[in-house]
C-alpha cells in the first residue's frame, strides 16, 4: 500500500536511524538516557512541558470555541466576521519567533501596552506566564479553524427540535450544541496541546532559564552542548506524553461513537439559529474583541518596525527594509513559495486519503498507521530535521540539498491537521451515504472520488491551507534541511531577529503574512466557485 | 486531477536533481550574520570568479549539521564561527588540519596547535548599556564585573544562555580569567550575577535589541553586536570591565573530505591575505584582524585602548568547556 510505504520511508526510517544513534554505542546501550535523568533541568523540563501543553490546550480550545461560536452563531455583519477572521489568523500565519517578539514589544518591560499605556515598569514576561500567553495566542487559531468547521456542520434542525421541545437556550447549548461539537473539541485540544508540546521557538525566546521545557532542552542539548545523542534521547521522552494525548483522545471519541452524525443527506431547510442569546453574544464579543485587539497591537508593532529605519531609535518612515527584501532576499522568497505550493496538493491529498483510510476502512495495522503518521508532528521539529539529515544524506536515498527533502518534511509533518479535519468531518457524515454508493455498484475508488471527496472538501481545503501556512512559516525542522541551493524566508527572519536586523525581519514577516493571506483568500474563493451552495455552511471555513 | 498530479510529480523529479551547480564553487557554512559575511564572500567572487555558496547557521547548529553530514560533507569550509565551535568540530572529526602559507605571521595563541583551525579575526566581550535608562537612574556604565552585582541592576541585565551561545562561553571564560583562574570564585561570582539577570537569551546578540529599546539596562555581548546598535542610531554606551575580558577568536577550517578541496584551500589562503583582513575594517565588521599590519577600525581601536584582553588557552578550553557549562547549569542558574 502506497500510504504505508510512504510513511515507512519518510517517518519511521529516519526515526529508526535516530534511535540507533541514541541507543547504540558499540552495542545496545542506555547510557544516553541514564545521563539525562540525572540532570535537574531535564526532569523539570518534562514536568513543565506537560503542564504547559495542558494549559495551552485548554485555554486555546476555550478561546477557539468562543471565537468559532461568535463567528458561526453570532450573526455578525459579514465585514466584521471577515475582519475577525483576518486578525485571528495572524498569529497562525506568522513565523513562530515573530509572535514571541511582538509580545515582548507589547507586554515586556517598556512594552507599548505594559509601560506606555499602563506605566508598569517591572513586568515579567519571561517564564511560564509569557510562554503560556504567547503559545495560546499562536495556537488558538488552530482550534478556531477546526471548531468553526465542526460547528458550522451541526445541523441547525437538531437544535431547533430541542427548542420546540421547550428547552431553554443554555440547556440546548449544553446538551445539544456542545455534545455535537465534541469530536471537534477533542480534536482541537489534541492539536493545540500537541503544538505546544512540540513548540520550541516560543520557549526559546520567552521561557528563559527558569522554565525549561523539553523541546527547547533538546535543541539546546544538540546545538549548545554538541550532544546529538542526548538531544535525541530527550526527544524520545516527548513521545510518551504525545502518545498519551493521542490514545486518550481516540478512546474518548470512540466510546461515544455514532451519536455525532449530523450530515445525513437529508439536510432540511436551514432554520435561523437561535441558540445564543444577545447577552451571550455580547460577552463573547467582548472577550474575542479584547484578544483580537491584543493580537492587532502586536502585529501593528511588527508592521511599524518594518516601515521605520530603526524602531525606537530612528522612527522616520523608510522603505530600506523592503528594498532589501526585494533584492537580496528575493531568492529565499521564491524558494519558499515554490516549496509551499508544491506541498499543498501532495500533502492535501495525502491527508484526506489517510483520514479516510483511518476513519472509514478496516485493515490490519490501521491504528499503527495512524499513529506512525502523526509521529513527525508530535516530535519537536529539531529532532525531525536532524533525523532527516542523518537518514537522507547518505545512500541509499540522498535527498539533502534538494527541495524535495523540504517538501517531504512539510508533508509528513503538517498533514495531520488535514487528516484530523477529514476524520472530524467524516465522523459527522452518515456512512450510509457511502453504502448507498456502494450498493449502486460503485467501486471503492469511485465512491471515494464521487462521494467522500466532495463531502470532505472543507477538510481538504483546511489541510492544504495549513500546509501552505506551515511551509511559509515553519522553521524548527527545516533549519537543518535548508541548503546552499534552497533557502527559506523563515531562516532569514530568525537571522534578522538574532542580529538586530529587526526592520528586515519585520519586513520579511509582513511579506510572508501578505502572501499567506492572499493564498487563503484565493483558496476559499476557488472553493466557493467549485461547488457553489453544495457545501452549505461548511464552506465558510476560512472566512467567506 | 490526474494530470495535475503528474505535472507535480515531474516537477518534483526535476527538483530532486536540482542540487548545487557545477561551476567552480566553494560551499561555506558560517555563523556570521549575512550582513557581515556576504560582502566578504562577494569580494572574493568579484576577484576570482569563484562562486561562494554559503549557509548561515548558529554555531551549535553548524556543528550538529556538519557532524550529521560527516559521511557525505556538503560544506567545504567552515568560515567565521567562535573558537569553541571549532574545538568541538575538531573533536567530532569533521575538519582536517590545514596550514595557510601565512601561518607564521599569525600569533600562536590565535590558532590550533595541530593546525585544525586558524583565527580569521579576534572578537571581544563588552558591556552595552542603554544610555537613557542609566540617566534615569543616575548611574554610570558598569566598568567592573563587580559593578553588575549592584542591586540597582536587579532584573536589568540580559546575557546569553551558555547552552546555546558562544558569547556565553566567552563570558564564563572572561569571569574565570578575571578572577585569576580561580574556578570556585568564578562560580560564586556568577551565582551572585544570576540574581540580577532578567533573562538568558538563546543567541549571543539576543540582548542587543532589548538593551537598545530599553527593555533591559545592560547587555553583556560581543563588540560587533554593540557597534551595530550604535551604527543604527540607538543610544547605547559600550564599556569594559577593568578586570579584563577573554580574548576570543573567530576561526576558519577546512572540512574533512571537502568535495571542492582545491577551491576551498585557495579561499582559505585568501582569508589570510592583507586584502581580506583589511575588509574587516572596511566593511565595519567591528572585529580585530589576525594578520599583523591589517587596518583596524578607528572606533574599535579607540575602544580597545580601554579593554584589557586576557589570553585564552584554547587547549584548556577544549578540555574544560563541558564542565564549565555543566557547572553553570547545575550551580549558577539553579535557583
Amino acid at each position: 500500500m502506497v500510504v504505508w510505504a510512504a510513511v515507512l520511508l519518510f517517518v519511521l526510517y529516519p526515526l529508526g536511524r535516530l534511535l540507533v544513534l541514541v541507543f547504540w554505542n558499540e552495542g545496545p546501550s542506555l547510557d544516553a538516557v541514564r545521563g539525562l535523568l540525572g540532570d535537574w533541568t531535564h526532569r523539570a523540563a518534562l514536568v513543565n512541558s506537560l503542564v504547559l501543553a495542558a494549559l495551552v490546550g485548554v485555554a486555546g480550545t476555550v478561546l477557539g470555541f468562543a471565537f468559532a461560536l461568535l463567528a458561526v452563531r453570532g450573526s455578525l455583519p459579514t465585514w466584521l466576521g471577515r475582519a475577525l477572521d483576518a486578525v485571528v489568523l495572524l498569529p497562525l500565519i506568522s513565523p513562530p519567533f515573530t509572535a514571541a517578539i511582538a509580545l515582548i514589544f507589547a507586554l515586556g518591560p517598556r512594552g507599548l501596552i505594559s509601560y506606555h499605556v499602563f506605566g508598569l515598569t517591572n513586568v515579567s514576561i519571561y517564564g511560564l506566564s509569557g510562554t503560556f500567553l504567547s503559545e495560546t495566542l499562536t495556537y488558538f487559531p488552530i482550534a478556531y479553524l477546526t471548531l468553526k468547521a465542526v460547528i458550522a456542520n451541526i445541523d441547525a434542525n437538531l437544535e431547533d427540535s430541542a427548542f420546540s421541545l421547550g428547552a431553554r437556550r443554555w440547556r440546548v447549548f449544553r446538551t445539544v450544541t456542545v455534545p455535537l461539537a465534541i469530536p471537534g473539541i477533542a480534536n482541537a485540544f489534541l492539536l493545540v496541546s500537541a503544538a505546544s508540546l512540540a513548540d520550541f521557538a516560543t520557549p526559546l525566546i520567552l521561557a528563559g532559564t527558569k522554565f525549561p521545557v523539553l523541546p527547547t532542552q533538546a535543541f539546546l542539548q544538540i546545538t549548545g552542548l554538541y550532544d546529538m545523542r542526548g538531544g535525541a534521547a530527550l526527544c524520545f521522552l516527548l513521545l510518551v506524553p504525545a502518545l498519551a494525548i493521542f490514545v486518550g483522545q481516540r478512546r474518548w471519541i470512540e466510546s461515544r461513537g455514532g451519536s455525532y452524525v449530523t450530515v445525513t443527506g437529508r439536510l432540511g431547510a436551514a432554520t435561523r439559529i437561535k441558540s445564543l442569546s444577545p447577552i451571550a453574544i455580547t460577552g463573547l464579543g467582548v472577550l474575542c474583541g479584547a484578544v483580537a485587539l491584543l493580537v492587532l497591537v502586536c502585529y501593528a508593532l511588527i508592521a511599524a518596525a518594518s516601515l521605520v529605519k530603526g524602531l525606537g531609535a530612528d522612527n522616520r518612515l523608510s522603505f530600506v527594509h523592503y528594498a532589501h527584501v526585494f533584492s537580496g532576499g528575493l531568492k529565499a522568497v521564491r524558494d519558499t513559495l515554490i516549496i509551499a505550493v508544491l506541498c499543498m496538493p501532495v500533502g492535501g491529498l495525502f491527508a484526506v486519503v489517510l483520514g479516510f483510510l483511518v476513519a472509514r476502512t478496516e485493515f490490519p495495522g490501521r491504528r499503527a498507521l495512524e499513529f506512525a503518521a502523526m509521529m513527525n508532528y508530535a516530535l519537536p521539529g529539531t529532532i525531525v530535521g536532524i533525523a532527516y539529515l542523518i537518514a537522507f544524506n547518505d545512500p541509499p536515498l540522498v535527498l539533502t540539498g534538494t527541495a524535495f527533502i523540504l517538501v517531504v518534511c512539510y508533508v509528513f509533518r503538517y498533514s495531520l491537521a488535514g487528516t484530523r479535519a477529514t476524520m472530524a468531518v467524516l465522523a459527522q457524515i452518515d456512512p450510509s451515504l457511502e453504502e448507498a454508493s456502494a450498493s449502486l455498484g460503485a467501486r471503492r475508488d469511485v465512491t471515494f472520488r464521487r462521494v467522500v471527496l466532495p463531502l470532505v472538501r472543507p477538510a481538504l481545503l483546511a489541510g492544504m491551507t495549513v500546509l501552505f501556512i506551515r511551509a511559509m512559516t515553519a522553521i524548527s525542522a527545516t533549519i537543518f534541511l535548508v541548503s546552499l541551493s534552497w533557502s527559506l524566508v523563515t531562516v532569514r527572519i530568525l537571522e534578522g531577529i538574532t542580529n538586530l536586523e529587526l526592520g528586515q525581519a519585520s519586513a520579511f514577516s509582513m511579506l510572508v503574512i501578505a502572501l499567506v493571506y492572499l493564498a487563503v483568500v484565493l483558496a476559499s474563493l476557488a472553493m466557493r466557485k467549485l461547488n457553489a451552495g453544495s457545501l452549505g455552511q461548511a464552506g465558510s471555513l476560512l472566512g467567506e | 486531477m490526474a494530470s495535475t498530479l503528474r505535472l507535480f510529480a515531474s516537477l518534483l523529479l526535476v527538483l530532486i536533481f536540482a542540487g548545487p551547480g557545477l561551476a567552480q564553487t566553494v560551499n561555506v557554512y558560517t555563523a556570521w550574520p549575512e550582513s557581515l559575511s556576504q560582502p566578504i564572500f562577494k569580494a572574493y567572487t568579484a576577484k576570482t570568479g569563484v562562486q561562494i555558496n554559503f549557509l548561515r547557521l548558529s554555531t551549535g547548529e553548524l556543528v550538529a549539521r556538519a557532524t550529521a553530514e560527516k559521511n557525505n560533507p556538503r560544506a567545504d569550509v567552515i568560515w567565521g564561527a567562535p573558537g569553541d565551535g571549532f574545538a568541538a568540530a575538531k573533536e567530532a572529526g569533521i575538519i582536517e588540519p590545514y596550514k595557510t602559507a601565512n601561518i607564521d605571521k599569525i600569533p600562536a595563541e590565535l590558532r590550533d596547535k595541530d593546525g585544525y583551525y586558524t583565527a580569521v579575526s579576534r572578537n571581544t566581550l563588552i558591556f552595552m548599556s542603554n544610555a537613557k535608562l542609566l540617566k534615569e537612574k543616575g548611574l554610570k556604565a558598569p566598568t567592573s564585573w563587580n559593578d553588575l552585582l549592584d542591586p540597582v541592576f536587579k532584573g536589568q541585565i540580559q546575557t546569553a544562555d551558555a547552552r546555546t551561545s558562544g558569547t556565553a562561553l566567552t563570558r564564563i571564560l572572561s569571569i574565570y580569567y578575571a578572577f585569576g583562574k580561580d574556578e570556585e570564585k568564578a562560580i560564586d561570582y556568577q551565582k551572585k550575577l544570576h540574581k540580577n539577570v532578567q533573562v538568558y537569551t538563546k543567541s549571543g546578540g539576543g540582548c542587543t535589541v532589548p538593551a537598545s529599546l530599553g527593555q533591559t539596562m545592560v547587555c553583556i555581548a560581543h563588540m560587533p553586536d554593540a557597534m551595530e546598535a550604535k551604527k543604527k542610531g540607538y543610544d547605547v554606551v559600550v564599556s569594559f570591565p577593568k578586570e579584563g575580558v577573554a580574548a576570543v577568536i573567530e576561526g576558519v577550517a577546512l572540512v574533512k573530505g571537502a568535495k571542492n578541496r582545491e577551491a576551498a584551500v585557495k579561499f582559505i589562503e585568501w582569508t589570510f591575505s592583507k586584502e581580506m583582513q583589511d575588509l574587516l575594517d572596511k566593511n565595519d565588521v567591528y572585529m580585530l584582524p589576525t594578520l599583523p599590519g591589517a587596518s583596524i577600525d578607528a572606533d574599535v581601536q579607540a575602544l580597545m585602548k580601554e579593554a584589557k584582553l586576557l589570553p585564552v588557552d584554547l587547549e584548556w578550553v577544549g578540555k574544560n568547556r563541558k564542565r564549565l557549562v555543566d557547572r553553570w547549569i547545575n550551580e549558577v542558574i539553579r535557583d
